[in-house]
């Protein structure tokens, strides 16, 4: 029914119009200005009527300033004013009225403006509403999506929990919410919040109900099955905890929304909310969207809990095994050492004379001896490769004495076996830079090999050259890289033995490969020497290629980069940074140019924020730049050491002096003089 | 007759190699542990030092830098045996200033070899 508000004191107009209005369905009302009622009592009584429409005349006491009021009341935009007047329209009329009735009243003038500014009312009013239920929607929004954000910002099961409960309560404003959850170690927690205190009865109400539910809904046997019903945990959040009211039992007859959280198979508990307001379709969806989003992050936590408890104990095997892999060849050592001693002195007889038939077989405990003690140097040498630390001492050095000197160590056995043995330098070499152990170790490994997969009236030939880069054959190279250009000594070592299939190539350097590829192998040796080898020759930056057939001999070819400035640094540093780990130092020395900076920041495996500008000090002269990376990794040092020497062959600049240092776990932002000290590297230049 | 200390808390490997050692000629002082090692170094005044690494008490690498850095020792050869383990690793850390290194288990004839290096 259409209210009609009549603010009129002629009564021959009100009963006009009251005579006017009879056929139709209205409610009228009066307020008489001749009552004793002030302005604002006025006032008040229009407001609180929620008239659709006012019929005001201009004559009526203080009939602006009613208007007016009435007007900048938000509560009452709405209202339709008709302005009764018996002057001509004029548009200052506006400012007051939605619109002027002129007087002497025309009783169609009168109907035709009610039932259009009635229509106008109407049209209002569900502009209204539905704005409001945007509005409403939208903050929903809002906060769904602040806490989807929230949510893939943490894996502490109890956080997203709480972040859960928050979200439903800034949506959905409700007065009890009662949730069952798996807490991180999955036992069931209760978790119960409210507006109000609740009663002793309604607590444990709500706890059955939850736990019913949670039932109806996990058939398996779960451990929860075992939980007695008075062990499940509870924790209790009021948020008027000083408040008078109290939920009582009947609480629970509110209306109620209930999900379960799960994605999947994964299980991880009920939520029930009560609500003395009815819940809206609207709230329904939201309620789901937010119950759907938590069950997500939770299962990440869940995944992420159970892979750093494996994470823990591999870190921890790891560690075992190589403590145990170092006691035990040092525990194996020292009692070969007696062994082998005693031996020698029975040999050489000074302690009486022995038979030849004796001799034998002590030399043969010898040779048995040597071959154990090299089983246990590689596999020193394998635990240090793995875990970082088998340390190098690079010098510049001349390989040919080393060669000659290999040769001859071999020539006895060889001769055993009639296998001949060649060495063929063909021009004088020129200095690397490398470990000369490490370098007598690579072809050790290799001559030793050949020797035990090459026949009797066999050869090994080893060849040494100086090659270009450009000769190379990328495509052979095993684990091939990119080929950096400059000069290489070829070292091949050839045999004709027994070779070795196309498709087990690859395999041969991995562990143990001879026991894996065959049982019924008739050769010493564990299969480690190659797996060391190729590793030693990585360490000195060299390249190694495979060439062979079946039954048709084989050859290893070893490349070994010329020393050169480049590579003696970066030779050292890859050796200084194996003893030292987590935060990396990049000193740029006498160079304005700050495009370094930029490329260090393009660097995509960098953490781009920790080389930002605040990471970068300038020191007094202006001219030295450092930037600090904490946590840096070998692969993101070797990526940034690339970029920066690229860039360096790229500006040549002669005042362009970079260095890279990695600290041996230096704080962020500690003593600059204490970092540079680690490494007194010349830079590049 | 040239002087040679052993210092190594391995009895057996001590026995063997003052015997053989002996038995080329030389005078050979045995010390079972880092301690007692120290001090006959410097009471003795031997010729040559034979030092293992892991001992108890003082360990070989601090034995040597303490000769070394001392210039009444400093002339003194020091052979250092090493089963180079990890927990030698660790310990190495500085320069310890070690003539020579020799690893166990050792020939007899590359121990002589290098003695001969310094007692010539």
């Amino acid at each position: 029914m259409t209210k009609i508000l009549l603010l009129i004191d002629a009564p021959e107009t009100t009963n006009q119009i009251y005579s006017i209005l009879n056929d139709i369905e209205y409610e009228i009302i009066e307020i008489n200005s001749k009552s004793n009622d002030s302005i604002d009592e006025i006032i008040s009584q229009i407001e609180n009527y929620d008239a659709d429409i006012i019929l005001a005349d201009e004559n009526y006491p203080n009939c602006d300033f009613i208007l007016r009021q009435i007007r900048t009341n938000s509560k009452n935009q709405n209202i339709q004013i008709l302005l009764l007047t018996n002057k001509n329209y004029d548009i200052s009329f506006l400012d007051l009225s939605d619109g002027i009735i002129q007087t002497p009243i025309k009783d169609e003038v009168l109907i035709f403006n009610i039932n259009s500014h009635h229509k106008i009312k109407q049209t209002f009013d569900r502009l209204y509403e539905n704005n409001k239920e945007l509005s409403r929607s939208l903050y929903q929004l809002n906060v769904l999506y602040n806490t989807s954000s929230q949510f893939t910002g943490t894996l502490n099961t109890k956080k997203l929990y709480e972040i859960m409960i928050e979200a439903m309560e800034k949506t959905l404003s409700f007065d009890i919410s009662s949730a069952l959850i798996l807490n991180s170690e999955k036992k069931p927690v209760f978790n119960l919040n409210t507006l109000h205190p609740p009663s002793e009865n309604l607590i444990d109400a709500l706890k059955i109900r939850s736990v019913l539910n949670y039932k109806t809904i996990q058939d398996d046997n779960s451990s929860f099955y075992k939980t007695e019903f008075d062990d499940i945990e509870i924790v209790q959040k009021t948020k008027q905890m000083r408040s008078n009211k109290i939920f009582s039992i009947e609480t629970i007859n509110y209306d109620s929304l209930f999900a379960p959280i799960k994605v999947g198979d994964d299980f991880f508990g009920v939520v029930e909310l009560f609500r003395q307001i009815p819940f809206s379709p609207e709230d329904v969806t939201c309620f789901q969207a937010i119950t759907h989003q938590v069950a997500l992050p939770l299962r990440s936590a869940k995944l992420y809990e159970e892979i750093s408890i494996t994470n823990k104990k591999l870190e921890k095997l790891e560690k075992l095994k190589s403590e145990f892999v170092s006691i035990v060849s040092h525990e194996l050592r020292t009692p070969l050492t007696p062994i082998n001693n005693s031996l020698e002195i029975v040999l050489e007889e000074q302690t009486g004379p022995i038979t030849p038939e004796a001799k034998n077989f002590i030399l043969m405990a010898k040779r048995n001896i040597q071959r154990l003690s090299g089983i246990i140097e590689d596999l020193l040498d394998l635990s240090r490769i793995q875990a970082g630390k088998l340390d190098f001492k690079y010098k510049t050095v001349d390989i040919t004495s080393s060669l000659e000197l290999l040769k001859n160590t071999f020539l006895q056995v060889a001769n055993e076996k009639e296998i001949q043995i060649n060495l063929e330098i063909k021009e004088k070499l020129p200095e690397i830079y490398a470990d000369i152990r490490r370098i007598e170790q690579i072809f050790t490994n290799l001559v030793s090999n050949s020797l035990k997969f090459t026949a009797p009236k066999g050869y090994i030939n080893i060849n040494v050259d100086i090659i270009e880069s450009d000769t190379i054959n990328y495509d052979n190279l095993i684990s091939p890289v990119m080929i950096p250009n400059g000069k290489y000594i070829k070292v091949s070592v050839k045999d004709n033995g027994i070779g070795i299939k196309k498709e087990d190539i690859p395999k041969i350097f991995d562990k143990f490969s001879q026991i894996e590829s065959s049982l019924n192998r008739n050769k010493g040796g564990v299969g480690l020497g190659l797996t060391i080898t190729k590793q030693l020759i990585d360490s000195h930056l060299g390249l190694i290629e495979v060439q062979s057939k079946e039954q048709d001999g084989s050859e290893f070819i070893v490349y070994l980069p010329l020393c050169d400035k480049m590579k003696t640094f970066e030779l050292d540093l890859s050796c200084a940074l194996r003893s030292c780990d987590d935060v990396g130092v990049i000193r740029i020395v006498s160079n304005k140019d700050t495009n370094i900076i930029n490329i260090l920041k393009d660097n995509k495996l960098l953490n781009l924020t920790k080389l930002s500008k605040e990471a970068i000090f300038e020191t007094q002269d202006n001219i030295d730049y450092y930037a600090f990376i904490p946590k840096i990794t070998q692969s993101s040092f070797d990526s940034l050491f690339g970029a920066i020497f690229e860039y360096s062959q790229k500006i040549k600049q002669k005042e362009c002096d970079i260095m890279l240092y990695k600290a041996h776990s230096m704080q962020y932002g500690s003593d600059l003089s204490k970092i540079i000290k680690i490494l007194t590297q010349e830079g590049l230049k | 007759m040239k002087k040679i200390l052993i210092v190594d808390d391995e009895k057996d490997i001590v026995e063997t190699l003052s015997f053989m050692l002996k038995a080329k000629g030389f005078d050979c002082i045995c010390a079972y542990d880092g301690e007692e090692g120290l001090n006959y170094a410097k009471n003795i005044n031997p010729d040559l030092i034979i030092l293992d690494v892991m001992m108890p008490k003082i360990n070989g690498y601090k034995i040597c830098r303490l000769l070394k850095f001392d210039n009444k020792y400093k002339n003194i050869p020091i052979i250092m045996i090493t089963a180079r383990s990890q927990e030698e690793d660790k310990l190495i850390g500085e320069e310890t200033g070690a003539d020579e290194y020799i690893t166990k288990p050792f020939e007899f004839s590359d121990v002589l070899n290098k003695i001969n290096k310094y007692l010539n």
